[in-house]
């Protein structure tokens, strides 16, 4: 990888822990659109048109660590941790798929 | 407009993912001729931007609230939708197995709406109107109708699959879509313009202009 590279990664890591740092203080808690529209259709908040059993628990409900959900400080830990897998995910899917000469 | 498992019956949810392993098929088809290897950090920087960024959910008219989705942004930079389809496939299937974001077995309704829909409707709205009204603009109005078409999309999805009719379900989505879609256009355009100054090369527009 050549130095330009190293620096898109770089300045894109710095970007998405700085938006990672902000979002538990700053995101809106509203529903989203989907939600919202749920709501405005008179659906539960915990609907569901089909039971659908054996789905995992996941590591880090709604971005925040599952025994104790409102520590700001957890969920950005959280988040931070979300971000880095994701960019090595990417890396290594774009890395396998690329083109071969 | 990340929907949740429970809301598409599992008889559904496998045509989804029918799309989206077809999907995937042509996408790494693409991959293998046109993603060549100085383009990997730039894809893996724009699913983890897009994973950073899906956590800022900001305030919208109605007490709702979004976010930007960025299925647009990819295809634009690429020029290629298949693009869009690798990085949601990463993105919201960390989203749905770690973070409870997006359901499992809704996964591949997500990447049909936010990266199919949402790439295809971004890029060749772009391609159409950039020689009219210039490429940010043209990007811009991109964007903002790939999140409406989405929206439109997913609301018809949800009356397919009985968890709320189109009657409640394509004025609520579109409207809150619209408002949704103006926050998509802004990041859109700011991100191509970033990157248009520090790494024009990045830019498959830059590249072969008319072309992909």
């Amino acid at each position: 990888m050549d130095k330009k590279d190293t620096y898109l990664i770089v300045v894109a890591v710095v970007i998405c822990i700085v938006i990672c740092c902000l979002s538990p203080y700053i995101a809106s808690g509203d529903p989203d659109g989907l939600e919202k529209s749920a709501e405005d259709s008179g659906l539960a908040e915990d609907f569901a048109v089909e039971e659908i059993s054996g789905i995992p628990e996941a590591i880090f409900p709604d971005y925040a660590f599952a025994n104790d959900p409102d520590n700001q400080a957890l969920q950005i830990v959280a988040l931070v941790l979300g971000a880095i897998i994701t960019l090595l995910l990417g890396y290594g899917v774009a890395a396998i798929v690329r083109r071969r000469n | 407009m990340h929907i949740p498992d429970g809301f598409i019956p599992i008889s559904q949810c496998l045509i989804y993912y029918v799309i989206l392993i077809v999907a995937l098929y042509f996408s790494v088809k693409w991959a293998r001729s046109n993603l060549d290897e100085k383009r990997i950090p730039l894809l893996a920087v724009l699913a983890a931007g897009i994973f950073a960024i899906m956590s800022m959910n900001m305030p919208i008219p109605f007490g709702t609230s979004g976010h930007m989705v960025g299925g647009a942004l990819v295809a634009i930079v690429f020029l290629a939708p298949e693009a869009a389809v690798l990085v949601f496939t990463v993105v919201l299937l960390i989203q749905a197995l770690i973070f409870g974001d997006g359901g499992i077995t809704a996964l591949g309704a997500n990447v049909l709406n936010m990266a199919i829909i949402g790439g295809f409707v971004g890029l060749y709205t772009f391609k159409a109107l950039k020689n009219m009204i210039g490429k940010y603009a043209a990007a811009g109005i991109g964007a903002w109708l790939a999140t409406v078409l989405a929206a439109l999309a997913c609301a018809i999805e949800m009356a397919i699959a009985g968890t709320f009719p189109v009657s409640v379900g394509i004025p609520s989505m579109v409207l809150y879509h619209f408002f949704i879609g103006i926050i998509e256009a802004v990041l859109t355009v700011i991100v191509l313009v970033a990157l248009d100054k520090f790494r024009p090369d990045l830019l498959a527009w830059n590249k072969s202009e008319g072309d992909a």
